[in-house]
């Protein structure tokens, strides 16, 4: 870690130049956004310092009795995050939606850690958390994604789906069209995200560990395992999350739901 | 008098907000056509969907040849009791896609896809040009696309067609043609046809029979 440069308090201080500039920006295009930009700046700072330390004792004890129960709550605050704003869908999604985030997450991310980057022990608080992490976040967005445009794509076309099942579909083979777009809408930015990698944007990871003074050679290695298990993950939440939601857009004789109608 | 081919029974369900319900009953024969009347809004439409099991009754109860219906799948129901809503839905694709397009689900895929004859036949009975077959049917007019969607239907042979304003869309002509087929196409096998129609000359077409108001 040759070229590591930290930030002291007088450094970081000097950020708020930041945010008074996007503050001015907000208050003279009159956005509206001042009070949740405020509070958003302070919660990341409190979030991102309580992390710090909370991730220096877990780095430290270094147990799976520690690390499965901060998965699992990350897994439930990105569940709850990921359906808040979708307000639309005439049921609950939240339960469908923890199972598709924790089983694809803990399925791509056992296998990167484990099998591809194999730290000693296995199940090293400082692989497991960031890389679960990062897939948390990920899949998160795309399972928002996917939900509600899996809504709004069969809302949308009530007269087709109707259509199918007069003509002898499933339930499935109803929707299956929809379920696609669906699929695919949650899929697309972690794809394109494969195709500029690199010539448009740094990513993330790769900044920070180019910041921290890793060698670029090994940066890129980590960021290509990233990308790709973000793609799979991706790939098997929305997956998961169509198969167990689509069944509640139908009642049990395999007909729309009422709800769908109305809203 | 034959036994009923189809049978319903206190058919009832909310029309609306204000709890307005429809509850109806009736049946049609083998051979037979039932018209269902009543003002706009009285539900005529919602009473052909829950025969069709494309939206569920609240109480009630249907037979067809006897069965009661929840004695058959809902997929099977809705090929043996084919409901074709009065705006005609096609999909991406080729006309000819659109009619094979039953055959694909898992239903009808081993029943094997009708042989281009059966097509042509109705094609020429609707006077349709065979042409059609590979237009897109997203750039089917209104009537043709009525006409398309009742070929697809008859290729499932229903027993019963649920029939939502069929020649809305049609001329004089093709109406006649329309009203020829449904007639042969009743008198081949034990069928029949419930229809919600508001123009007089689909009625007077069918010899035998019946109205229900709702």
């Amino acid at each position: 870690m040759d070229g590591f440069i930290p930030i002291s308090n007088t450094q970081l201080l000097l950020t708020v130049i930041l945010v008074i500039i996007t503050g001015l920006i907000s208050a003279l295009l009159r956005l509206g956004l001042l009070k949740s930009l405020l509070w958003g700046t302070v919660r990341a700072f409190v979030q991102l310092t309580l992390i710090g330390y909370v991730l220096n004792y877990v780095f430290a004890w270094n147990t799976l009795w520690i690390i499965i129960p901060i998965l699992v709550l990350m897994s439930l605050i990105a569940s709850r995050e990921a359906t808040r704003r979708i307000t639309r869908i005439p049921y609950n999604p939240n339960i469908n939606t923890f199972l598709s985030l924790t089983t694809s997450t803990f399925v791509v991310g056992i296998i990167v850690v484990v099998l591809i980057i194999g730290p000693e022990p296995w199940y090293s608080a400082q692989v497991m958390i960031p890389i679960f992490g990062m897939l948390f976040g990920n899949s998160m967005n795309a399972i928002a994604l996917c939900l509600d445009r899996m809504y709004s794509e069969i809302h949308g076309h009530i007269a087709e789906v109707e259509q199918r099942l007069a003509l002898g579909a499933t339930p499935w083979e109803a929707v299956i069209p929809y379920i696609r777009k669906a699929v695919s809408a949650g899929m697309t930015p972690t794809i394109n995200s494969l195709m500029v990698v690199g010539l448009v944007s740094l990513p993330g990871m790769m900044t920070g560990q180019i910041l921290a003074g890793m060698d670029p050679q090994s940066a890129v290695r980590y960021q290509f395992v990233v990308l790709v298990m973000m793609a799979s993950c991706v790939a098997i939440g929305c997956l998961m999350i169509v198969l167990l939601s689509y069944r509640k857009m139908f009642n049990t004789d395999g007909s729309l739901v009422e709800e769908l109608r109305s809203s | 008098m034959e036994p009923a081919l189809l049978v319903f029974k206190d058919l009832s369900r909310q029309i609306d907000e204000d709890g307005r319900r429809i509850v109806a009953s009736g049946q049609v024969e083998p051979g037979q056509a039932l018209f269902v009347k009543g003002s706009s809004g009285s539900g005529k439409s919602t009473l052909l969907r829950i025969l069709g099991r494309i939206l569920s009754a609240q109480s009630g109860e249907v037979w067809l040849e006897g069965r009661p219906w929840m004695t058959i799948t809902a997929p099977q129901w809705r090929l043996l009791v084919q409901y074709l809503p009065q705006k005609p839905i096609v999909f991406d694709g080729t006309v000819q896609e659109n009619l094979l397009l039953p055959f694909r689900f898992k239903l009808m895929e081993r029943k094997g896809i009708p042989s281009p004859s059966q097509i042509e036949g109705y094609l020429k009975k609707l006077k349709l040009p065979n042409g059609i077959l590979t237009q897109s049917a997203k750039t089917l007019s209104g009537g043709e696309a009525a006409r398309i969607a009742l070929i697809r239907a008859l290729l499932l042979e229903p027993q019963v067609l649920l029939l939502d304003e069929p020649t809305a869309y049609l001329d004089d002509d093709n109406r006649s043609h329309l009203l020829a087929l449904l007639k042969e196409w009743m008198a081949a096998k034990p069928r029949a046809i419930i229809m919600v129609s508001h123009n007089e000359q689909d009625l007077l077409a069918f010899t035998r029979r019946h109205s229900l108001q709702i």
